[in-house]
């Protein structure tokens, strides 16, 4: 049989005030929490009300393992052949229902797409994990402020995001736009211990009980690293950015003692113009750029006549160039020197000198 | 004028002798899962609450029967909901709710909630903390029932 019930409420239906604001439960419940729910009848039988009834049931929460690896940015980060400490920059999120220590792991990736295209061609060496120190420093970025982790993140409670900074240096010699992925994988691991990495958590396999079970709930992360097992990870690159220099020397006949300026000839006495050109198809600037050049010993140097930061036309060697500039330079027998302090991506600068022949 | 006075008898005895009889209440809750077959067919288990993570959606069944000799009137089932079930809906059982920890109580959709700015919005089931079914009618002698209600592991 089944009884109506009163549809309309029979306490009052007067609009209630409720200033509680609801909760946030990202990772949710804390794990090994019993949930009990209690039900109440209370009754009248013959017009007299009879003692209250109730009945409870209780269950235990289980523990969900849940972390995310994610790179910060979505952007390689630039390096130059030779430089220390390159840092790419990941988050790591506990999204469990208990505090737990996460093992780390950066590895090189080999060959393949990196994160950001470009073929993983070069291994960075000296790789380090630092987590960012929120306290002091400049938070966010990788500073000397930060903490050197020993393979893994102690006692991160629950729905906390923290920052990794994954620091490696660069090999030299490396052609521009080579690239260098890294993964990070972090694994989750018992916590309750400070100061020491926790055992290795595995899920409750088969027949569950009423207590406290683990259940893996991660997503996949890069290839390789499956849904549900306990870890994560993500992909960075690094790609190098360095100046690539092409050098080019040219020279004309300005002038000989007979012809003068009008259709000279390399006789002794006449003048050659020198043009050296520098031109960088890299991808950063190159800044202090020393051209050095001995002056044949069948020439002579004609003082002061070095120009610096000329153009060229066209594509270093086969342009051409415009002979031009702004006096500087110097000449230490038989050397003619001049430094051009930068020279842009992609941009090409010359110097000049002349010389009459002996 | 005996029924009378064993009634009042009855009022004045400790009360829980008599009571524990008439009325019994069963409280069960499941674990939902749903699952996809290969053909795209999705079917509705529901479990022992074995595994239970944050995020599940839980079946509370309450079973009532009236026990005794006479009919039971007034008949109120409250169900205060742990704090760590989010209360999702109760089917078509149409229950009071409370949304201030059993303080008021209305249906759902007529409840609103108070904002910091002095405006108010309609109340959600998030909001629910009590849940209370009350009978317009007498549960007969050996009359018996259901209810039930879906939460989510907070």
């Amino acid at each position: 049989m089944t009884s109506k019930l009163n549809t309309v409420g029979i306490i009052g239906l007067a609009a209630i005030t409720s200033l509680a604001a609801t909760p946030a439960f990202a990772a949710g419940t804390t794990a090994g929490t019993t949930i009990t729910n209690t039900a109440t009848v209370d009754y009248q039988v013959g017009g007299v009300a009879q003692g209250q009834q109730s009945a409870s049931n209780n269950f235990t929460v289980d523990r969900k393992i849940n972390l995310l690896v994610e790179e910060v940015g979505t952007v390689t980060t630039n390096v130059v052949p030779g430089q220390t400490n390159a840092v790419t920059t990941f988050q790591l999120t506990n999204s469990s229902n208990e505090t737990l220590d996460f093992a780390l792991v950066a590895s090189q990736i080999a060959g393949g797409t990196a994160a950001h295209g470009g073929t993983d061609t070069f291994d960075v060496t000296n790789v380090r994990i630092y987590r960012d120190n929120i306290a002091t420093g400049t938070v966010g970025s990788w500073d000397v402020g930060d903490t050197l982790l020993t393979g893994y993140v102690d006692e991160l409670v629950v729905d906390t995001a923290i920052r990794l900074f994954v620091v490696a240096d660069v090999p030299a010699s490396l052609a521009n736009n080579a690239v260098a992925g890294v993964t990070l994988r972090a694994t989750a691991r018992e916590g309750g211990t400070v100061g020491a990495q926790g055992a290795a958590i595995t899920q409750t396999a088969g027949a569950n009980t009423a207590g406290k079970d683990t259940v893996f709930a991660d997503i996949a992360g890069v290839t390789g690293d499956a849904a549900r097992d306990g870890s994560h990870s993500d992909n960075d690159d690094y790609t190098v950015q360095t100046a690539t220099l092409t050098v080019a020397k040219s020279s004309r006949v300005i002038s000989d003692p007979f012809n003068n300026t009008t259709n000279p000839k390399l006789i002794p006495g006449a003048v050659v113009e020198y043009c050296i050109a520098v031109a960088n198809s890299g991808g950063v600037a190159a800044t202090s750029v020393v051209i050095n050049d001995a002056v044949p010993g069948q020439l002579t140097f004609v003082p002061g006549s070095i120009l610096l930061g000329g153009t060229y036309t066209g594509t270093v060697p086969s342009g051409t160039c415009d002979f031009n500039g702004t006096a500087g330079g110097s000449y230490t027998a038989p050397n003619v020197t001049g430094t051009i302090a930068t020279i842009a991506a992609g941009a090409a600068q010359t110097l000049v000198f002349r010389a009459t022949v002996n | 004028m005996r029924k009378a006075l064993f009634l009042l008898f009855a009022a004045l005895l400790p009360g829980q002798a008599l009571a524990a009889n008439h009325v019994a209440l069963a409280n069960d809750v499941f674990v939902e899962r749903v699952t996809t077959d290969a053909q795209g067919k999705q079917r509705i288990l529901l479990e022992e609450p074995k595994v239970v993570v944050p995020g599940d959606r839980l079946v509370f069944v309450l079973n009532y029967r009236n026990a005794g000799a006479q009919p039971a009137d007034k008949f109120v089932i409250t169900n205060p909901l742990p704090a760590a079930v989010s209360f999702a809906d109760a089917g078509d059982t149409r229950p009071l709710v409370s949304i201030d920890g059993g303080r008021g109580w209305g249906q759902l959709d007529q409840l609103t909630v108070a904002l910091p700015d002095g405006t108010r919005r309609a109340a959600q089931p998030a909001d629910v903390t009590h849940i209370r079914w009350a009978f317009s009618k007498p549960i007969p002698a050996g009359g018996s029932g259901k209810l039930m209600f879906r939460g989510v592991v907070k």
